[in-house]
């Protein structure tokens, strides 16, 4: 291909800019469409991810290899003997990849308040840590967050509290199976009540600093069951488990695990998700892709007058081909540059300020134990923007080629004769 | 609970009997007194006992003693009463409804009935031994399945099969009484594919409150290694006097 | 007006002058509107899967039960005998039993199962066991042995995780243990009630539903043996669930239910009353389906606009004949409507077959996902892995209206272009 054929191909492309104009526009709407659904696919997918691993699942844990699945209070980290939680920490967080960590300890019990008593789920956490890994301070309704200068002040759901009739302020007593097997009581303040919308939670769990469970419990401060663990990037969240899993060897003994482990309900949801959303893009695509076929189609028919012309002038068939090709390549690139442009401010609000579903969903949602918010955040899925390119090209290219050669195969003053 | 555990040891225990020594013959009648005798050996229409236990499992030992009131069945009152941190902490259960006292906070609880069906109170024993008495003879047809050495000791071996609607979920218990002074040796439940699940020993035969029985039982989970609960009896008042009041909800606090 | 009726005629031949154009154009425009009925079609279909799955792991469409439960769920509350005899009646009858696909009579209750090495509590489900088949998912999720088959049997059924916690397997012991019911205040005082009771079950088939918590806390058995154990007169329940033909009946059953109930201690609710969180789902589907649809139209409306400007464009050429003829530019306006008009209609046309045409496939065989997916599907998926295409009516009128408003609308732009057509510069030939 000589420059003189490229200039002649680009050339041919501005004398009728409206056509091409048309063309393009067809193109880069198209893409940017696609990218736009890709986006908030890939963004209720994430946030469902998101959600799910806020409240108290996060989105990696590590235990003692013992304690899952049946999580029996005896298997902290460690054994019988603790561990340096504070190394164990500083080790995980040494990970570029990893935002936050928290040591958990739990245990169960019931609670009383005057004569009413129910069984709950005791959970120790470490107020400040927490704060960067799961979002239950943001949950509570009543009353304040826990701190650690507060030992005796807990939290508790807010069906819990009306279940045992007590308020902000009221005195509880607190049982439990300690390690040592004794019974382990406790009095408490009702510091703060939460509102997580997960019934369990908000039913059976009760929230107190984590050296305070300790104590009830009997055990010494180096003595936790679980440390949870948010990333600055969810989306590797099995890779950088496997890596902590290696880099934290033998002391103490751990088995680190991803959240689709964790919460296996959750991982299926996402995958039927996945499932949908792909047959919906698949539609789409199929849409962009026939309005890009048809207006390929009938730009190049629409010229074969032109295209005879040149024949008569000696220009062969193959190089007929070759030019409505070469214009074709070129208005397919400009068209995606176009269309990347046109979705990109798009893309960038979708992701930093999200879709307000407004009085649609009116009020949280829960789907498989997550709760969605009102507002629906995009996120960028790069290697699905770079496929749809790639399918959108083939068709346009292929869309050109057909009538071109079909144009081509015309004898000159056949072609010439078509108006 | 610990001591929930142990009450159903206790129960357990209660369903040794045999103040009287079994005739050896393969009449199924006979062998049906026999283990009735045996389930009350440690059963009167009240008793006042002090006891030891000790928990063991992979988290080390734990050793209590504590006085235990009984009355018609219905209901009991323990108390602890070493070591001196859980000293005081009581259980009373009257009828169907239970308590705790909590000498740290020096309060009284109500225990939800639906928490004492709870798993988490200890999963080792099931609950269910607890609260319901243990009709060995009423829920099993017993045979006596041996008769003669074991060893160098004479014994006999009752073989208590479920009754097809008793509601029990072993597939069979076989008990080793032996000869010489008609004590229970050992009482083993098995599950219905026939594997032995747990494992309850008697030893330390003594005259107490007027009747031999065996003062320490030991029962063994099969498939936890390394867990055990030992009883030991220190003294047992059979028929007692309970002062009035002594199950009241009121009278915990001390 | 006979100059209306020409230009309408001319605008017609045009289309077929250039046949293959045209019907290149109308297939575009068909499919359009086609892969929008599909994609509505998946969409509500999936989520009238979702809400008829979780309606039927839950209470049903609708469900009566004691006053005050749905609040409390505690397991003293029942439903009084005459009250579940009057629902029994009202469900016979014609118009009613016409709309009911299952009814199923539950007493509900916590409890303890024990197998020889373990213990867990439960959550009791007493059913009859035809009438459970007609509504719950259960019976069709079972992995292994069978659902219960009589009312007498003390057969049990129990989830997945259940059966691994306690070691047990189709035809194992088990112990069900439970507090007697309190029927009654004066039952209380009297002491009677609140004592423990067990009973011997054997596990007749375990289920999964990939609902870890159903999976490790549900367990069904006869009603008969559930009232034996609870101590409950034959005829008490603690809910009546009702699965209907069409969900969408709901509301109006639910409203007769109340009204002949007045005045009985019992609530009726509908799946949105007992299950909020699942019509929140719905609500976020909805939602996510409204986006989607904008979405497709506006790809539909920048193809209907791409290819009217094309057409007005590549003929410039003719259009200044017709003007160099005396066509005044109303007319132009009026014969590219007309066109586009006629256009759309044969589009929407082929859209509504094709699309209908596949629809129809998609509602009777459904759309299998493991098609996609191969093998990486996850065994115990919660939601059926095939998905049914569910389009009513009136999403087809709403969607071909408003592709055909749109279609109309945007012809407005070109037919105004062609209206200005210029003489000689539209008369160059190349």
């Amino acid at each position: 291909m000589s420059i003189r054929f490229l200039q002649l191909a680009w050339r041919n492309l501005w004398r009728n800019y409206r056509r091409t104009f048309i063309t393009m526009a067809a193109i880069a709407f198209g893409y940017a469409m696609l990218m736009f659904v890709a986006c908030l696919m890939a963004g209720l997918r994430w946030q469902m991810i998101e959600n799910g691993t806020r409240l108290l699942l996060s989105q990696i844990e590590v235990h003692d290899p013992g304690y899952y699945p049946n999580r029996p209070i005896q298997k902290t980290i460690g054994g019988q003997n603790g561990t340096d939680v504070a190394a164990l920490l500083s080790a995980i967080t040494a990970d570029p990849r990893v935002e936050a960590a928290a040591p958990r300890v739990y245990g169960y019990g019931m609670v009383s308040a005057g004569d009413r008593s129910y069984g709950v789920e005791l959970l120790g956490i470490d107020p400040a840590r927490e704060r960067r890994v799961t979002a239950l301070h943001s949950q509570i309704v009543k009353g304040t967050y826990l701190s650690e200068g507060m030992p005796k002040s807990v939290a508790m759901g807010d069906k819990l509290a009306s279940t045992i009739r007590i308020r902000v302020g009221s005195e509880i007593v607190v049982l439990t199976q300690a390690a040592d097997g004794s019974m382990g009581n406790d009095l408490y303040t009702v510091g703060g009540i939460f509102h997580t919308g997960l019934d369990d939670m908000d039913r059976s769990l009760v929230v107190m600093p984590v050296s305070s469970l300790q104590d009830l419990l009997n055990m010494p401060h180096g003595r936790i069951h679980e440390v949870g663990i948010k990333l600055y990037d969810i989306a590797g969240a099995t890779a950088v488990a496997a890596d902590l899993a290696a880099r934290l060897g033998k002391t103490p003994a751990v088995r680190v695990m991803a959240w689709p482990e964790l919460a296996p309900d959750l991982a299926d949801y996402v995958q039927f998700n996945r499932g949908v959303t792909f047959v919906l893009f698949f539609i789409f695509f199929l849409v962009a892709v026939i309005g890009i076929m048809n207006t390929m189609l009938m730009a190049v028919f629409e010229r074969t007058r032109e295209l005879g012309m040149l024949m008569a002038l000696g220009m062969r068939p193959a190089q007929v081909i070759g030019l409505i090709v070469a214009e074709a390549a070129g208005l397919v690139c400009a068209s995606l540059i176009l269309g990347g442009a046109i979705g990109a401010p798009l893309l960038w609000y979708l992701q930093a300020h999200g879709l307000d579903l407004g009085g649609k969903t009116g009020g949280v949602v829960t789907i498989a134990g997550v709760v969605v918010g009102r507002l629906w955040y995009g996120r960028q899925d790069f290697p699905v923007y770079a496929q749809a390119a790639l399918g959108l090209s083939i068709t346009a290219l292929l869309s050109a080629l057909y009538p071109a050669w079909r144009a081509a195969h015309f004898r000159p003053t056949e072609a010439m004769r078509k108006v | 609970m610990y001591w929930k555990k142990n009450f159903v040891v206790l129960c357990v225990a209660i369903t040794i009997l045999a103040a009287s020594p079994p005739a050896r013959t393969d009449d199924d009648q006979s062998a049906r007194q026999t283990v009735e005798r045996i389930a009350h050996l440690l059963v009167a229409k009240s008793s006042i006992a002090t006891l030891t236990m000790q928990i063991s499992n992979d988290n080390g030992k734990h050793d209590l003693s504590m006085k235990v009131w009984s009355a018609g069945g219905e209901d009991v009152l323990l108390r602890i009463l070493t070591p001196p941190i859980e000293a005081n902490t009581a259980v009373l259960k009257i009828g169907n409804d239970v308590w705790y006292y909590l000498p740290k906070t020096n309060r009284t609880v109500k225990v939800p009935s639906a928490m004492t069906m709870n798993t988490w109170m200890g999963s080792d024993f099931t609950v269910d031994d607890l609260v319901k008495e243990s009709f060995l003879t009423r829920d099993y047809t017993i045979s006596n399945s041996f008769h003669g050495d074991r060893g160098d000791v004479a014994v006999d071996e009752y073989t208590l099969t479920p009754k097809s609607d008793a509601a029990v979920v072993y597939g069979k218990i076989v008990l080793q009484v032996r000869q010489d002074n008609q004590m229970p040796a050992w009482q083993r439940y098995y599950d219905e594919d026939g594997k032995l699940v747990r494992e309850l020993t008697f030893s330390d035969y003594k005259i107490m409150g007027g009747r031999l029985i065996p003062t320490r039982l030991l029962m063994r989970p099969t498939d936890k290694a390394g867990a055990q609960t030992t009883i030991v009896y220190d003294d047992i008042t059979f028929d007692a006097t309970i002062t009035d009041g002594t199950f009241a909800v009121n009278n915990l606090p001390r | 007006m006979s100059g209306f009726l020409l230009i309408a005629r001319i605008s017609w031949r045009n289309l077929w002058r250039n046949p293959r154009g045209t019907l290149l154009t109308a297939l575009a425009l068909g499919l359009g509107l086609a892969l929008l009925l599909i994609s509505l079609g998946l969409l509500d279909g999936g989520h009238e899967q979702t809400v008829a799955d979780g309606v039927r792991l839950g209470p049903g469409d609708v469900v009566i039960q004691a006053k005050g439960y749905q609040d409390s769920g505690t397991q003293d509350l029942l439903l009084a005998a005459p009250v579940v005899t009057s629902v029994e009646e009202f469900l016979q009858t014609p118009p009613t039993k016409a709309i009911l696909r299952g009814m199923s009579a539950r007493l509900l209750a916590t409890g303890l199962l024990s197998s020889a090495t373990n213990a867990s509590s439960v959550a009791i489900v007493g059913v009859i066991p035809q009438a459970e088949r007609s509504v719950s998912l259960v019976p069709e999720r079972i992995i292994e042995g069978t659902y219960l088959s009589s009312n007498k049997a003390a057969g049990v059924v129990i989830g997945v995780e259940l059966a691994r916690k306690l070691g047990v397997k189709v035809g194992s012991k088990v112990v069900l243990m439970t507090q007697v019911v309190r029927a009654s205040a004066a039952a209380d005082k009297a002491g009677t009630g609140g004592e423990m009771k067990s009973t011997l079950l054997r596990v007749t088939g375990i289920f999964r539903t990939g609902l870890q918590a159903f999976d490790a806390g549900v367990i069904d058995l006869p009603l008969s043996v559930a009232q034996a154990l609870l101590g409950v007169e034959d005829h008490q329940v603690t809910q009546i669930a009702l699965v209907l033909e069409r969900e969408g009946d709901s509301q109006m059953l639910a409203d007769q239910l109340r009204e002949r109930l007045s005045g009985q201690p019992v609530e009726v609710l509908t799946w949105r009353e007992s299950m909020p969180m699942l019509a929140q789902i719905l609500h976020l589907d909805h939602s996510f389906s409204y986006v989607m649809n904008v979405v497709v139209l506006t790809m539909v409306g920048l193809g209907i606009l791409n290819t009217i400007l094309m057409r007005v464009l590549e003929r410039r050429y003719e259009f200044g004949v017709c003007a160099a003829l005396g066509l005044r530019p109303l007319q132009f306006a009026a014969m590219i409507i007309g066109e586009s008009l006629a256009l759309t209609s044969i589009s929407l046309t082929l859209g509504l077959v094709l699309g209908l045409g596949i629809n129809h496939y998609f509602a009777t065989t459904g759309l299998d996902f493991r098609w996609i997916f191969g093998h990486s599907l996850p065994p115990a998926l919660v939601f059926d892995p095939i998905l049914y295409s569910r389009l009513s009516p009136s999403r087809i009128t709403s969607s071909v209206s408003v592709v055909f408003i749109m279609a109309t609308l945007i012809s407005l732009y070109p037919a105004f272009k062609a209206a200005q057509t210029e003489l000689p510069s539209s008369l160059k030939v190349l």
